[in-house]
């Protein structure tokens, strides 16, 4: 056993390097791929509760549509597939536009929940009182919605570092191709690769703590209204 | 180009298989270890045990299934213990799974009222027909959303298996794009095909679901 964890000091100052900078990738790729989540999902929702029934019956099946679809053929289809109509994006903006596009779909559907969470008689009653739509909607809505949404939006973005590993398939520099190559160097694959389990963990598993956490604080006191 | 569909299709349905094969080998693995972590960690007096549960859910389920299906089949290899790539696929995504359903089930236990216990045991039902009749078809009930949403998700995570040479439909998919160099085609045809499969069994989740007035 002792044996086994040698290795791990011996190595590290090879490895080390390279897994911090790959580190450094998967944590760009999973940050810019979150934020284009966010601002898609955010126009999917905006379609969603639009008025025309077009817009609303487009953005459902664009979300179900997101989620019917494995995100290794998504990534596949934008890395190998857009250069054949004139499209071609390096592994690191097809992995950022796959994961985006992706969790947009899930992104969606939180936003969806949160603020169908928030009684209809709080926008109600703020319009009443004379306030904007806009006013309504920032003062009012939105600040009880991001109660509702943010535990699950940590997961989403959980969720979505983990998914960054499958980039490793459309040859983006991020940790899980690092570990590939270095495995395939070393010829220490169990080391290398609970290796990189362990820094995916580390990473993944404060992030989940916190959306308990969060969720926990953010429901006390709260009494669901309407929601049974 | 049209000539090329045929060929196409045929050789991802053959891929579909493998899809099939992996899925329900790893819901098998996963319900039934996924059933029995849950109801040891919230049966169980224990504390070390629920703590030993714990640590295993939170290490399935914070790593990326990528990892451990790399770790099962390059990583156990090492070692002498060899998985085929289609076992190792099932044998990682069921272990992931099983996580992730423990999660599911204990919560769906969790939300049910110990009254229901305590009255299936008073009117003399004995331990385990209290769990089988009475908590656990209420606890499936609750969770079927759930239950549906792994479901569709274990089908889209079966890709990852092309990763490790197990031939799926991305897998065949990239061998085709070697042979044929119809790119855009196969990568379209391939997204089709796991759509036609992910949407009827949500679909079925859903009836199930309305069938049995979830959420009432």
């Amino acid at each position: 056993m002792n044996e086994f964890f040698q290795a791990y000091p011996t190595y590290w100052p090879e490895w080390g390097p390279r897994l911090a900078s790959a580190a450094r990738v998967t944590a760009e790729i999973s940050f810019f791929g979150f934020l284009l989540a966010l601002v898609l999902a955010a126009g999917l929702v905006a379609m969603n509760r639009s008025r025309l029934p077009a817009l609303r019956m487009a953005s459902g099946a664009v979300v179900e549509f997101l989620r019917a679809v494995p995100l290794l053929a998504l990534l596949l289809a934008l890395y190998f597939g857009l250069p054949a109509v004139g499209l071609t994006l390096s592994g690191y903006w097809a992995g950022i536009l796959g994961l985006g596009l992706q969790g947009a779909a899930y992104v969606a559907e939180v936003f969806r929940g949160g603020l169908d969470s928030v009684h209809k008689g709080q926008r109600e009653a703020a319009l009443a009182s004379g306030m904007t739509p806009f006013q309504t909607f920032t003062a009012v809505v939105l600040p009880q919605a991001l109660r509702v949404m943010l535990p699950p939006l940590v997961n989403c973005y959980v969720s979505l570092l983990k998914d960054s590993s499958l980039c490793a398939l459309i040859a983006t520099d991020e940790l899980m191709l690092a570990a590939r190559q270095i495995s395939s160097e070393y010829f220490l694959p169990l080391h290398i690769f609970l290796l990189v389990g362990l820094i995916y963990f580390a990473i993944a598993f404060p992030l989940s703590m916190f959306s308990r956490l969060l969720g926990r604080k953010l429901s006390r006191g709260r009494r669901a209204l309407g929601s049974t | 180009m049209p000539d090329a569909l045929p060929h196409i299709l045929s050789t991802l349905l053959a891929g579909a298989v493998t899809v099939a094969q992996v899925a329900s080998g790893a819901a098998l693995i996963a319900f039934s270890l996924g059933l029995l972590l849950a109801l040891a960690t919230v049966f169980t007096t224990w504390p070390a045990v629920r703590v030993a549960i714990g640590a295993y859910i939170e290490w399935m389920r914070n790593v990326p299934a990528l990892a451990h299906l790399f770790l099962l089949y390059f990583g156990l290899a090492s070692v002498g213990v060899r998985f085929s790539p289609k076992a190792a696929a099932i044998v990682g995504l069921g272990l992931v799974g099983a996580a992730v359903l423990c999660d599911v089930f204990a919560a769906g236990i969790r939300a049910l009222h110990v009254g229901q216990r305590e009255a299936g045991l008073a009117v003399g039902l004995t331990p385990f027909q209290t769990l089988r009749c009475i908590v656990l078809p209420q606890m499936f009930r609750l969770t079927l959303p759930s239950i549906g949403n792994y479901t569709s998700q274990l089908i889209k995570d079966t890709s990852i298996a092309s990763a490790i040479a197990a031939p799926e439909i991305m897998f065949y998919a990239r061998n085709l794009v070697t042979s044929t160099f119809q790119t855009p085609l196969i990568y379209a045809s391939a997204i089709v095909l796991y759509a036609s499969i992910v949407f009827p069994v949500a679909w079925m989740f859903a009836r199930m679901e309305r069938r049995l007035g979830v959420g009432r």
